[in-house]
């Protein structure tokens, strides 16, 4: 018992030494990956110390005076109804990283089983899927996020679903095209002379391997989840029981005039998670395609 | 029938199917939504009465079937709906909000592929430093939310330095004419143009670089060096020609995305195109009026990639063949 978990616990250490090794390659090799990486990881932390870190409950009214510029107690200053600004940015980091990650666990879904089996399956079936996907890509998928939300209600659960179910086009495009290369290969030819179901080869055998394609695509796609919610947002399109960095904007807009700290620190916090995750995306695609890496 | 003709015709039949969609998209929706889809398709208030009247207008009291065709014919004869908030059909109220819409776009659009295709140029050129430097600043540029940018730019330039107007597209209580309405317009343009365009150059000049170093490493480029002309020339003539096809169809095919950005852009600096229009709307909960901007937006980018679909057909024949 004790030597099996004396293995065990060896076994863990040699993979996370193994783990570390690759990615110290990939921080040396790209410094936008590192850039990225670091933000992305101050950002995820801010994020889940928020309370910790701020002293007013977020979304509280007047726990200043409205207005108030930046003060010591009140760092990004006090909005319109005298909530404290610095605790709903943190609270709304929150808000954003929780709505870029489900969305796209969403849009992955549906991306990935689409794009699978028009690339798995092909013929008639990939044609008319890939006819649809054509579409949803033209169609402006902000504008049919908007009138989803719109009518549907205006709360965080559809604000999230919205978002999921129009941006899974590039996905499904990506999957199919990653299919397309991947069944040809010998293995996919010996699974099947084995007599291996569909099922196991699409998930067993081509899937783990179409998935690290995907990875940098995903990264950039949590990042546009993130800027609709703040568009969403910014037209007034958002739920106003949750504190979000759009929505804040939004607010913003009307006091443009009086108060520029209203505008200021929303966006700017909005803008360094965009860059993070941008840096990072641009990274991981350049790493994974040594192509770019010599350019 | 001659080859173009018929890729032309090709296009329309890919094409205009889509545009149904939008529509049969739409309708879907309003019947999914919880609720009473009568106040959807026609706003949350008007008497009894007027909703009466409408719900009977629209078959909304007869068998889906017969609701569906009914929509989809009105909205094919253009007919959206009457917005009840405004006292006026909504294809009138969106029509007369496209044209500030457009040249808000087009003159972004512009404005970003020029300096965008000069600085992707230079960039793709003179890879080291500068290389590095514009990379960094074109992922700034990208990552920025614009309609954040655009409220930092009007703070700056209208609110503290007082030298550019706060919104609207021509002052108010001066009857311009002439000359002058269009110095005035083009004053008012000036903010949101460079807001919408800041965020389309740094696509562009990612593109330019990458398509113009493809171009680098062709031939007919070592034959030009070969024969002794002038770097210059050989990156601005010789590849860079070859380079801007890709350029110009990204253009025109980022319809979609300079659409969205204009309908953000337009609600900083209360442009009076169809973004504002759609903020409004929101705010009033104004449904008929929002569907309409979502119908007519996707029409828009529809016919945008047909234009540069088939433009890019007569340009480069190799397509049609396809």
């Amino acid at each position: 018992m004790n030597n099996q978990g004396a293995a065990y616990t060896y076994h863990l250490k040699n993979v996370g030494l193994q783990l570390l090794y690759k990615s110290s390659k990939v921080f040396k090799v790209n410094p936008r990956f590192t850039a990225g990486f670091i933000i992305v990881l101050i950002v995820i932390i801010l994020a889940l110390v928020a309370p910790f870190i701020t002293w007013y409950p977020p979304l509280k009214t007047l726990v200043g005076k409205p207005f108030t510029p930046p003060v010591a107690l009140h760092p990004f200053g006090v909005d319109d109804l005298g909530r404290d600004i610095y605790t709903n940015v943190l609270y709304g980091i929150r808000t954003s990283l929780i709505v870029g990650v489900s969305a796209v666990t969403i849009s992955l879904a549906i991306g990935i089983l689409i794009g699978v089996i028009a690339g798995y399956y092909g013929g008639l079936l990939e044609d008319a899927l890939m006819r649809i996907t054509d579409m949803a890509l033209i169609i402006p998928q902000f504008l049919l996020a908007l009138v989803i939300v719109a009518i549907f209600g205006q709360n965080f659960q559809n604000i999230i679903i919205a978002i999921g179910i129009v941006s899974w086009p590039g996905i499904a495009r990506m999957m199919r095209a990653e299919f397309l290369s991947i069944k040809e290969r010998p293995f996919v030819e010996a699974a099947k002379a084995v007599g291996l179901s569909d099922v196991k080869i699409i998930f067993e055998e081509i899937l783990p391997n179409a998935i690290p394609a995907i990875i940098p695509y995903a990264v950039l796609q949590v990042n546009t989840a993130i800027l609709v919610e703040a568009g969403l947002g910014f037209l007034g399109i958002a739920d106003p029981n949750v504190p979000s960095l759009g929505l804040m904007l939004n607010t913003a807009q009307q006091y443009l005039v009086r108060a520029w700290f209203m505008a200021f620190f929303p966006g700017l916090v909005l803008s360094i998670i965009v860059i993070g995750l941008n840096l990072l995306g641009d990274g991981l695609i350049e790493h994974l395609n040594p192509r770019l890496r010599k350019r | 029938m001659s080859p173009l003709i018929f890729f032309i015709i090709r296009r329309l039949i890919q094409y205009v199917p889509m545009i149904l969609v939008v529509i049969i998209v739409t309708f879907l929706l309003v019947r999914l939504a919880p609720g009473d889809p009568t106040y959807i398709l026609v706003g949350e208030v008007g008497d009894e009465s007027f909703v009466k009247a409408m719900r009977e207008r629209l078959g909304l009291d007869r068998p889906l079937y017969d609701q569906f065709v009914i929509y989809i014919s009105n909205v094919f004869r253009g007919d959206l709906g009457y917005s009840y908030l405004r006292s006026e059909p909504v294809a009138k109220l969106i029509v007369e909000r496209i044209p500030a819409t457009l040249l808000l776009v087009l003159t972004a659009m512009f404005i970003s592929a020029l300096v965008g295709i000069i600085v992707g140029t230079i960039a793709a050129a003179r890879r080291g430093v500068a290389d590095l430097t514009l990379s960094t600043l074109s992922i700034i540029g990208i990552s920025i939310p614009y309609f954040w940018l655009g409220q930092i730019i009007l703070i700056v330039f209208a609110v503290w330095l007082g030298i550019f107007p706060l919104g609207g597209m021509v002052s108010v209580g001066y009857e311009y004419q002439g000359l002058e309405y269009f110095l005035d317009v083009l004053y008012h343009l000036t903010l949101p143009a460079m807001t919408l365009a800041i965020f389309n150059i740094a696509f562009t000049t990612k593109i330019t670089r990458g398509s113009v170093l493809e171009a680098l490493t062709q031939d007919y480029i070592v034959t030009a060096r070969a024969k002794g002309i002038p770097e210059s020339r050989v990156v601005f003539r010789h590849a860079l020609r070859n380079a801007l096809i890709p350029v110009v169809t990204y253009t025109g095919f980022n319809t979609g995305v300079l659409l969205v950005g204009a309908i953000l852009t337009e609600t900083v600096f209360a442009w009076p195109g169809m973004g504002s229009l759609l903020y409004d709307s929101i705010r009033l909960r104004d449904y008929p009026v929002v569907l309409g901007i979502f119908i007519y937006g996707s029409i828009i980018v529809i016919l945008a990639n047909l234009i540069v679909d088939v433009l890019y057909g007569i340009i480069d024949p190799r397509i049609r063949l396809r």
